[in-house]
């Protein structure tokens, strides 16, 4: 599927602001599953744009704007091919819980299995956990029954909570939004000992009344890791295995890794922020 | 059977759109169709065709003007029936150079009127900006709306001996031709309507519709439906067909300066009805001219006041006023830095190495090799004010040689590019002619650009010329699906 994402971010801020410095994640990542064709990130006002590689692997694009300004607009359009990483078919059963035992170790695993800044590991998480477990003994097959639990359990809700909002906090009230869904299954699996990562990409809605969520802005999932096949998406928003309607931007341990948006400046803060989100699909 | 028309076709030494010049009687595999169709044609039904879509555009009124003719000023644009082909992937690559050029060229802009940033840290010489005939002093610190200067660019595009593209110039201020593409594809479609539909050929005809949207996205007037008008020169313009053309495909009024009338900082159009505020103006003429208490005070063709509304923000113009640095062909030299600055990624499309003569070792290197260049004049557009070397008599290199000397700052020289060829029938048959492409890039709410652009032909045998002013004709052309 070929799929544009336009990507707007505007500040405003009641008197101007300066020595603004800001690192994006907007640019999507490319691999076996998807590919990057084109991607700009631009600023305004303008600046001088760096780009490096973070300890995730994500790229990062670095800006500074000394000067004084009282908007600030951040855009990124980026244009992707991306196909389906597995089939219903083809779903990577067959990897016992107890294997997990083996990955434990494993230095890659190691930070997707403990606590992070929005994510704790405690006994009452982990009751939890068991509970939503049941009897499965497959990780593929816990970590769906995580994602379900939390779509069918949770109530999604825009007001309830913000971009800092703790997985404890939204185990508790059992609402929220994408980022709030995909902590709180994260929090979950990594309690049973599986792998998750926090992923922060894009969702087009492939139907055509628009009832999914998380298309209007950038969107946020999981992936756990199946030892022996990899890592796999799962979307606790939408209850779906993630497919070629998902853009990845970059993973990590949680929000926190992969904000698209970090930075600091002198002044107050903005009086306003609107995000606009636009995905379109250019092969249909 | 007739024998087929492209049989005796030669590609020369050039790269050539059609056939693979190592192989030349197979044509690409996308050509394949117009080679059977169009080669197929006898040379008497190929008249009754060529005879037919010259009627339709005389018809339809297609016409243009040259200045400084005084054979019959008004003509028919030349249109050659091989349309150009260009396969998906080839041109999704394009257009993702076209569309990182044009975001470059805007936050350039957008830099330079304010606090010009890319200036004081190094990446382009200060002077070569502020020396720009068409950089305006009173645009700095003014916020145009949106925040977009640039909505419609014509970029246009060569290719070398090797196929690869190059852009070869920006038109950042009126870019016209784009009601040729749109006739040229309405022509083309009546003509060889089963081939068109066989090649599934991607439509042109959202233009009008793209264009009005990223007017309409300027108003300064949210409320209401935004009035926009097509300000032309008048009918002795050389691209008054495309004025009336575009403003009827667009369904908005096509008014002269006289039409129009600012006062307090508002701008209305006379109309049966009485004064109608309006809100975006589509202008297809030059900033000197726009206001004459601004600029050019001779100027019959502007609106007095417009400016002042213009700053107040009242009503919008597209496009904006000052773009013309970026037409500068001694700013273009620095668009590859402009998108590494502000983009932080390298370009996707590369263009032709320039050598700036106000440099001393540039101007020096020119000088001696004058017969091997092209010279232009850095801000003279239509291919008016050029030296190309192979083609100069030693009188014309002396001329330019003194020209540069007197001022070195509006002057630039170019290797001689031999641009790629595209099989174009000619009064002896089939032959190949130099083309090039220029798209069209709207900057709205969002990019949009139409699916290919005016493919544009030098008839003359051996010219490099392409402009239509200099006896250009183009072509269709036909960007495939997948």
């Amino acid at each position: 599927m070929r799929l544009y994402i336009l990507h707007k971010t505007y500040y405003r801020y009641p008197s101007p602001v300066r020595e603004s410095f800001n690192e994006l994640r907007l640019h999507p990542l490319t691999n076996d599953w998807q590919r990057c064709e084109s991607c700009f990130v631009s600023v305004l006002p303008t600046a001088q744009m760096r780009q490096y590689l973070d300890l995730n692997g994500n790229l990062v694009h670095h800006f500074e704007i000394p000067n004084d300004h009282s908007k600030l607009m951040i855009e990124s359009r980026s244009t992707m091919v991306t196909a389906k990483r597995v089939d219903f078919e083809s779903f990577p059963y067959g990897t016992s819980m107890k294997s997990l035992k083996e990955v434990e170790g494993n230095p890659e695993c190691r930070p997707y299995l403990q606590s992070s800044n929005f994510i704790d590991i405690s006994p009452e998480i982990w009751r939890m956990a068991v509970d939503v477990q049941g009897s499965s003994k497959d990780v593929f097959q816990t970590a769906y029954q995580v994602m379900e639990h939390i779509y069918l359990n949770f109530e999604y809700s825009v007001s309830t909570t913000s971009v800092g909002t703790h997985a404890n906090e939204v185990l508790e009230k059992k609402k929220g939004v994408c980022q709030d869904f995909a902590h709180a299954a994260i929090a979950l699996c990594r309690c049973l000992g599986i792998p998750a990562r926090y992923v922060s990409g894009y969702f087009y809605d492939p139907t055509r009344d628009q009832s999914m969520r998380g298309s209007g802005a950038s969107h946020a999932w999981i992936e756990v890791l199946v030892n022996g096949s990899g890592w796999f998406g799962l979307d606790p928003t939408n209850n779906r295995v993630v497919d070629d309607n998902y853009v990845i931007i970059g993973s990590g341990r949680d929000y926190r890794d992969v904000a698209p948006v970090t930075g600091t400046y002198f002044g107050r803060a903005p009086e306003s922020m609107k995000i606009d989100v636009e995905v379109k699909r250019l092969d249909s | 059977m007739n024998p087929n028309s492209f049989q005796n076709y030669q590609t020369g030494h050039f790269f050539d759109e059609m056939f693979d010049g190592s192989n030349k009687s197979e044509a690409y595999d996308f050509y394949q169709p117009i080679y059977d169709r169009i080669g197929g044609l006898s040379a008497s039904e190929f008249e009754e065709k060529k005879r037919q879509a010259d009627s339709s555009f005389l018809e339809h009124g297609v016409t243009f003007t040259v200045y400084g003719d005084e054979t019959g000023t008004e003509r028919i644009f030349p249109f050659d029936l091989i349309p150009r082909v260009i396969p998906d992937a080839e041109w999704q690559r394009v257009e993702q150079g076209l569309r990182q050029r044009i975001l470059a060229l805007n936050l350039f802009l957008n830099d330079v009127y304010h606090g010009s940033k890319i200036l004081a840290d190094g990446v382009i010489p200060e002077e070569v900006v502020k020396s720009s005939a068409h950089f305006r002093e009173e645009m700095i610190g003014f916020d145009v709306p949106r925040d977009i200067y640039v909505h419609v660019c014509g970029s246009d595009l060569i290719r070398d001996e090797n196929g690869k593209y190059l852009v070869l110039e920006d038109n950042a201020r009126c870019p016209s031709g784009a009601s040729y593409l749109l006739e040229n594809r309405e022509i083309m479609k009546k003509t060889f309507p089963r081939t068109y539909q066989k090649m599934s050929v991607r439509s042109v005809e959202a233009y009008p519709e793209y264009l009005l949207r990223s007017l309409e996205y300027l108003s300064p007037r949210k409320s209401q439906k935004p009035v926009c008008v097509l300000l032309t020169p008048g009918v002795y313009n050389s691209a008054y067909f495309e004025h009336t053309f575009l403003a009827r495909q667009m369904g908005i009024e096509i008014v002269e300066g006289k039409d129009l009338f600012a006062i307090d900082g508002f701008v209305y159009m006379r109309t049966t009805q009485g004064l109608v505020q309006v809100d975006v103006i589509y202008r297809r003429l030059d900033d000197e001219f726009l206001d004459p208490l601004f600029f050019n005070e001779e100027s019959l063709l502007g609106v007095s006041g417009l400016m002042d509304a213009y700053l107040k923000g009242n009503v919008a113009l597209a496009n904006g006023i000052g773009t013309g640095v970026v037409d500068d062909k001694v700013t273009y030299a620095y668009v590859p830095e402009m998108i590494r600055y502000y983009l932080g990624q390298d370009p996707i499309l590369e263009q032709v190495p320039t050598y700036l003569c106000w440099r001393e070792q540039d101007r020096k290197f020119v000088l001696d090799n004058l017969s091997d260049l092209v010279v232009k004049s850095a801000n003279e557009s239509g291919g008016y004010g050029m030296l190309i070397g192979n083609a100069s008599t030693q009188q014309e290199r002396d001329e330019f040689a003194t020209r540069i000397q007197e001022a070195p700052r509006d002057y630039i020289a170019q290797p001689i590019i031999s641009l790629s060829r595209h099989p174009t029938f000619c009064p002896d048959g089939v032959e190949g002619r130099h083309v090039d492409l220029r798209p069209f890039i709207l900057y709205g709410e969002d990019i949009e650009i139409v699916p290919g652009g005016l493919t544009r032909v030098a008839l003359k045998k051996d010219s490099l010329v392409v402009n239509s002013s200099q006896g250009g004709g183009s072509k269709d052309t036909w960007v495939l699906k997948n």
